[in-house]
């Protein structure tokens, strides 16, 4: 890869790299850090990457590491406040800022691992086998930290719900 | 594909950068590049002090056998040394006891 490539793999990947990163850490000043040093790596290691499809997977795969190692380094785990969601209803055709925050806050509170797995999913609407090669795991397990991180995401956004209705109903009752 | 599902999407859809994110990039990566290059880079010290390292080991090693090797020949001249003298000396013994006996003998001529 030449310089030349370099840049043109900096500017057309920039929002890959930066989403990732944004949506693993929910913080921009993180994901930018973040977002830099895997570009950076690949500045170093340019000769060993092919531009195309290699890079791209490669990119994927070195940011979701990158994430994960910041994760375990420095513990950016975050504690979401569950009375800050917004509701979650099941047919929405329209945006919801307010829901779309929520869950952004909701995906960024799961473990390192469920977390990667999800935005690979949603995100970047990679199918499982090619998370399983970025994340060198099994489909299966894949599967498994989907279906985790999916009841968990449900089960905090169901907890907010009876709290608002519980909330609700002391409101109308005094 | 369920509420939630697309929601999820939504909410993990790209992002755009801040502004001037890649010419960030270029320039860290740029700059990193021009250190690689310079005469002394990090890498350089590295090697640097590794070969000072190597050289001082060598330097110690030669002087260590240099200082044995003279240690050795200073005892092999003391041997030698102290061998001659003790050859002189058994000379000199067997020279006196001549000379003793010499003088024995014409003191016995001269009472006769």
């Amino acid at each position: 890869m030449t310089k030349a490539d370099f840049e043109s793999v900096v500017r057309e990947h920039q929002r890959m790299v930066y989403s990732i990163a944004c949506n693993f850490f929910h913080n921009a000043a993180i994901a930018e850090e973040v977002a830099q040093d895997v570009f950076l790596q690949l500045y170093e290691n340019r000769l060993a990457v092919n531009v195309g499809t290699h890079c791209v997977a490669w990119l994927r795969r070195s940011t979701v590491h990158r994430c994960i190692d910041a994760t375990r380094r420095s513990s950016f785990r975050q504690e979401i406040q569950v009375d800050v969601l917004p509701e979650i209803p099941d047919d929405s055709p329209e945006t919801d800022p307010l829901l779309q925050e929520g869950l952004r806050r909701l995906i960024a509170s799961l473990p390192e691992t469920q977390r990667s797995v999800m935005i690979l999913r949603f995100g970047e609407d990679m199918d499982v086998d090619d998370i399983g090669r970025t994340l060198q795991m099994p489909v299966r397990t894949v599967w498994s930290h989907l279906q985790r991180a999916t009841a968990r995401i449900r089960e905090k956004a169901a907890r907010f719900l009876k709290e608002n209705d519980n909330e609700r109903a002391g409101t109308r009752s005094s | 594909m369920n509420g939630l599902e697309r929601d999820l999407r939504k909410s993990l859809k790209h992002k755009e950068p801040p502004a001037g994110f890649a010419e960030r990039v270029l320039a860290r990566a740029y700059a990193t590049d021009k250190s690689h290059n310079g005469w002394l880079s990090r890498t350089s010290w590295q090697w640097l002090a590794a070969a000072a390292v190597i050289v001082l080991m060598a330097g110690g090693g030669f002087f260590f056998q240099q200082e044995q090797r003279r240690r050795t020949e200073n005892e092999r001249t003391k041997e030698q040394l102290m061998v001659g003298l003790q050859i002189t000396s058994s000379k000199l013994r067997r020279v006196y006891e001549r000379l003793e006996a010499i003088q024995q003998r014409t003191m016995d001529l001269h009472l006769e």
